[in-house]
């Protein structure tokens, strides 16, 4: 056995159903709690609401990254069709007004770059990837993806205390609830 | 999340009707309007001095086809609603179903343009195959290759059938399905099989409506300029019209519930969903009407561009470019929040808004062509071509005030016939507890 001292990352804590967890979620958004998740093996509808999440910012990130695409492929089409080489087909003009022509690209630019914006922007949010995450030392929570509802508590949140989280948990309806220690490096 | 689950406790058994007497004063000066409206029109139809019923045949043209597109998509929703086994639209469908089925009224208003008193002011075509006075495809060998190679489709008789056949085809089609649902309201023993039955026809009368709102626009606007063809006409026809339906709709249903109807049955979810398919077919319109002026204007071929060089002329250049960020950008833009969607008062104001750009849309639709066609058929009594024939918008309004009246009255009517949701339907409770 290790003498060093384990760090605790918190209280994982089992609900019956979906429909406990929820229940539960909303408990904990209402003692105040910021540092804490939950885990299901699906989707619940509504659950972001109980948990008291805000909007994400993700959105903004991508209206940008949307608006960069479109400005980087009017600079492309434009630099290059109408002031480097203009292209004469059909006698058409080549100036800002044949902007219908670039209207594709700047589309398929602004979703290229939305889409971009989207998936970095998630990862870089939800802190993905990642090679490992403390609550993969609970024995039980690989259930979490198979019949398991979890809620685990963290405990750099302020809130938290070794025992009144404990019973919380408990009074509002958690089994196998288990302090959660990392692993060692 | 919502407060509790709606129960079929909270489903009025008996339905949830009108009180008419509440609209019958709405109701009642919108039939006078449309009743002196439309006896002022035909008297400019057929009776006023020939420069008058020229320039007003458009203006008729404009508003029938323009309250017709409402109609039509009125039976898309409910057909897509049937055919798509959609649960959570049952709460809303009797809006889809009454809005359709002013379609056979609507269409009664385009019977001044079976007439070719008419028609000679609007369609050219008509007027060089009447010339022909029987031996049409000997005639158009000589005069115009182009409508004798075109002949086939665009003769007298085949025009004549195939619009009978838009007026009755869909007709029967919303009436059989109104009827279905409707009689549902009152069966003590209601049961899935009207859900089964509506569903199966649903399926194959749904070409009907394809069929009706692609070939009404070919028949009835395409045909302003014989020579000018679209192979986007149809789609982008259908895109305003599923757009505006939708548009009506969230009004009715929105009026209806700030009334205090369609309780526990609509919350904001369904105002969502509804405001996504604005929103939603907000983009489709835009998809479509710049793929047509794309393709058309990266062709460059003659008869083609004919469309966009009339509506870029002069001053209509500018409702144009106003058309491309009012009906698209700033709807866009707007409709883009959440809340704005599930929220009816917003909502309403962005579909009363659609509704407006629809107007400017099909007024450049149809308008342009009449100072080019008029004085192309009859210069000596409309004067040369010009952009815009002065004065004559005075007829636009009337025509749009007299066939908006009418399309209000029997919008009422219908709304006011029967429950204002289908209350034994089987899926009720599902589309009133819909969350998304």
């Amino acid at each position: 056995m290790s003498t060093t001292r384990k760090r605790v990352y918190g209280y994982l804590a089992e609900f019956k159903s979906a429909s406990a967890l929820y229940k539960a979620a909303e408990k904990i958004r209402d003692s105040g709690f910021r540092k804490w998740d939950c885990y299901s093996p699906y989707p619940i509808h509504g659950l972001d609401g109980a948990m008291g999440m805000k909007r994400s910012i993700l959105p903004w990130f991508v209206f940008f990254g949307g608006m960069t695409g479109t400005a980087t492929a009017f600079a492309l089409a434009y630099s290059t069709q109408v002031v480097i080489y203009p292209t004469i087909v059909q006698a058409k003009p080549a100036n800002i007004f044949t902007i219908p022509a670039f209207f594709p690209v700047m589309f398929e630019l602004t979703i290229l770059f939305s889409g971009f914006t989207v998936l970095f922007g998630l990862l870089a949010l939800i802190q993905l990837p990642r090679l490992n995450h403390p609550l993969f030392a609970s024995k039980q929570f690989h259930r979490a993806t198979d019949d398991g509802f979890f809620i685990a508590i963290e405990a750099r949140d302020p809130k938290f205390n070794p025992e009144k989280t404990r019973s919380l948990l408990a009074e509002i309806g958690g089994d196998n609830i288990e302090l959660v220690e990392e692993e060692d490096a | 999340m919502a407060h509790h689950p709606v129960t079929s406790a909270e489903i009025a058994i008996h339905g949830d009707h009108l009180d008419n007497s509440k609209v019958a004063r709405v109701k009642g000066i919108a039939f006078f309007i449309a009743l002196v409206g439309t006896a002022a029109s035909l008297y400019l139809l057929f009776l006023a001095p020939e420069k008058t019923r020229g320039s007003f045949a458009y203006s008729w043209l404009f508003a029938f086809y323009f309250f017709l597109t409402l109609s039509i998509g009125g039976c898309f929703w409910t057909l897509l609603h049937n055919v798509s086994n959609s649960g959570w639209g049952t709460s809303v469908r009797r809006t889809f179903e009454n809005l359709g089925s002013t379609y056979p009224w609507m269409f009664l208003f385009g019977i001044p343009l079976l007439f070719p008193q008419v028609q000679q002011y609007l369609y050219e075509w008509m007027n060089i195959q009447r010339a022909g006075h029987g031996n049409v495809k000997e005639h158009l060998h000589h005069v115009d290759h182009l409508l004798y190679n075109k002949y086939w489709f665009m003769n007298l008789p085949f025009w004549y059938g195939r619009v009978i056949f838009w007026g009755l085809g869909l007709s029967l089609v919303i009436i059989g399905l109104r009827k279905l649902s409707t009689a549902q309201d009152t069966d003590p023993n209601p049961g899935t099989s009207r859900l089964l039955k509506a569903r199966f026809h649903s399926t194959y009368t749904l070409i009907i409506f394809a069929l009706t709102i692609t070939f009404t626009g070919f028949d009835f606007m395409m045909g302003l300029d014989y020579k000018w063809f679209s192979t986007m006409w149809g789609v982008y026809l259908f895109a305003g019209s599923a757009l505006n339906s939708m548009a009506v709709i969230i009004l009715v249903c929105a009026w209806l519930k700030s009334a205090g109807h369609l309780k526990h049955v609509t919350s904001g979810e369904h105002f969502h969903i509804m405001g996504k398919l604005l929103f939603a077919f907000t983009v489709f319109w835009a998809y479509i009407t710049f793929s047509q002026y794309f393709l058309i204007w990266y062709a460059g071929i003659t008869e083609e561009t004919s469309y966009f060089l009339i509506r870029n002329t002069g001053n209509w250049n500018i409702a144009m470019i106003a058309l491309v960020f009012g009906h698209f950008v700033v709807p866009f833009v707007i409709l883009l929040q959440a809340w704005l969607k599930k929220n009816p008062k917003a909502l309403s104001i962005m579909a009363a808004y659609t509704l407006c750009m629809h107007v400017l849309d099909h007024y450049l639709i149809t308008i342009p062509e009449r100072g080019i066609s008029l004085g192309n058929i009859k210069p000596e009594v409309f004067g040369e071509i010009q952009v815009a024939i002065p004065g004559a918008f005075w007829g636009d309004i009337l025509a749009f005030v007299s066939i908006g009246a009418a399309f209000v009255f029997f919008l009422l009517r219908a709304i006011g016939q029967h429950s204002l949701y289908p209350n034994r339907d089987p899926r009720i409770l599902e589309s009133a507890n819909l969350s998304n």
